[in-house]
């Protein structure tokens, strides 16, 4: 599946992603700025932190309760589509899917 | 710069904690990531262990807390369950448990909560510098490096100054309980089993358990909600509140693990600058801020290893791990790994990527006070570089006896003033 970060300065990054893998991996892998991933995607941390792109919201599913947690201790501001990108795996149903990268 | 452990051949025993008084043994790490990087040591009667030494090994098994468990000791040592039960804190859980009393601590720890802080340490560096920089030569472990983090520790806390020093003692007395500079009750040199099921073994643990419980007692008698202390004690968002068990628990380990370690940090920073002046140039002129901190971690690396234990069978390397078997995570040689740093024996500044492992990264067991200890470092860093003209050795340095915690306990320094 193809995904793409926007960051910060607007500027936009796009990567192509093995089924399986999650958000937080392949921003990882591709030197997105501002997904670092402290605690390997087991939900210890919260420096994985997107915003789901309005129209995707609906497929990336919903953060679960641990998720939900550690989403309010996050460095930027929680919005409406704010997931730790660690818990969205790569899919053939999320090909496309943009991520909004938080400014710091 | 030279190894630091010129009387390591390169078989050093990693279970004496006579090893580790000359600093970790980076011969011995060396040697083991090149030819035996899944490494076997026979230990005490049945005690024995794996050691993983490699940083890309390391990453790979931390995340897999599945098979390798932190709940059953995170230290070489074996304990009894009933040992386990008496001390344990969230170190030695695994998710989902592990992240039902974290959660309750995150928010107090967190980027956001902690970047509040920054006005606060800069004032308490003053204090600090202003006072230790009078003198021209001093011990800068004693002076600098075991003064920030102690102070911090209260601010945070909402405690009185005048209990700090007990405090910090008490913590050291935990947790480097295999240095006779810092207990009576040397762990390893113990005949009875007296402190067996004492937190980390040690009467100082009982003392501090009292001491939180008066603590939270005191707190909620007097309706003070200042504080880090108050804010983990707001129920969580299930309405669920942290148990009188887990607090203590957790001071012990604000006070232990949380305290001493940012003190080796900063220790070790200041001995990099004693042997690479042009840290001191770079620290005053260059934009290397972002990065420093963690490459002065890195370099201190002061938990040495954790533990796990595998709860299936493993096979990695060629070999087999078994179901029961102890492992040794060595953030300690992974962080002098030549396959994931270039010139790993260097103090970089502006080291980018960086990925140490000096708080457990990539695992669910990341060091939750990762972001105060970055900060406590920036801003004692940025203070003492517009203070120092120079600053050298003057005299040998001291490591504590610990084959757990690195770090210089005694730091003879000659500076001159800006």
């Amino acid at each position: 599946m193809k995904v793409t970060w926007i960051l910060p300065d607007g500027s936009e990054k796009s990567a192509s992603v093995e089924n399986g893998m999650n958000m937080m991996q392949a921003a990882v892998a591709h030197d997105v700025p501002g997904i670092v991933g402290e605690c390997g995607g087991t939900l210890s941390c919260a420096t994985c932190h997107v915003y789901v792109a309005d129209d995707w919201q609906g497929k990336t599913g919903v953060a679960d309760e641990f998720e939900d947690a550690m989403l309010d201790v996050a460095e930027a501001e929680r919005r409406e589509g704010s997931r730790l990108s660690c818990q969205i795996e790569a899919s053939d149903a999320l090909d496309g899917l943009v991520l909004i990268v938080p400014q710091a | 710069m030279t190894v630091w452990t010129p009387t390591d051949d390169g078989n050093a025993d990693l279970t004496s904690h006579d090893t580790f008084i000359n600093g970790a043994p980076h011969n011995t790490f060396a040697r083991l990531r090149r030819d035996d990087p899944l490494h076997w040591t026979a230990y005490d009667d049945g005690q024995d262990f794996w050691s993983v030494t490699r940083h890309a090994d390391i990453t790979e098994m931390n995340r897999n807390f599945a098979v390798f468990s932190s709940a059953r000791g995170i230290r070489m040592e074996d304990q009894t369950h009933e040992e386990y039960l008496a001390r344990r804190t969230f170190q030695e859980t695994d998710p989902p448990e592990h992240m039902m009393t974290r959660i309750k601590v995150a928010k107090a720890f967190s980027k956001p909560v902690i970047a509040q802080f920054e006005q606060d340490i800069r004032t308490l560096c003053d204090e600090i510098l202003d006072e230790t920089l009078e003198q021209d030569s001093f011990d800068a472990t004693k002076d600098i490096a075991r003064q920030l983090p102690m102070r911090m520790l209260g601010r945070i806390l909402g405690l009185p100054d005048e209990d700090l020093p007990w405090l910090v003692e008490k913590g050291d007395a935990l947790i480097a309980n295999t240095d006779p500079d810092f207990t009576e009750h040397v762990l390893d040199r113990m005949t009875t089993d007296e402190f067996r099921m004492m937190p980390f073994n040690s009467p100082a643990g009982a003392e501090l358990f009292v001491y939180a419980k008066d603590l939270m007692a005191r707190k909620e008698a007097s309706g003070d909600t200042s504080g880090v202390l108050s804010l983990i004690r707001e129920p969580a968002k299930d309405g669920s509140t942290i148990t009188e068990e887990e607090f203590r628990n957790f001071f012990c380990l604000l006070v232990a693990a949380g305290n001493d370690t940012t003190r080796y940090s900063i220790a070790a920073g200041l001995q990099a600058m004693c042997h690479q002046p042009e840290l001191l140039e770079q620290m005053k002129t260059g934009d290397i801020w972002d990065t420093a901190p963690d490459e002065i971690i890195r370099w201190a690396t002061p938990a040495l290893y954790f533990r796990r234990t595998a709860t299936q069978d493993y096979e990695m390397h060629g070999k087999t791990i078994r179901e029961g078997d102890k492992v040794l995570f060595w953030w300690s040689s992974a962080n002098r790994d030549e396959a994931a740093f270039d010139d790993p024996f260097r103090v970089k500044l502006d080291r980018s990527p960086n990925k140490h492992l000096s708080f457990g990264q990539g695992g669910p067991h990341v060091c939750l006070g990762m972001w105060l200890a970055r900060l406590e470092v920036r801003v004692l860093f940025q203070e003492l570089a517009k203070r120092l003209a120079s600053i050298e050795p003057d005299g040998p340095h001291e490591f504590l006896r610990s084959n757990f915690v690195g770090g210089i306990k005694k730091l003879p320094v000659r500076i001159r003033r800006a």
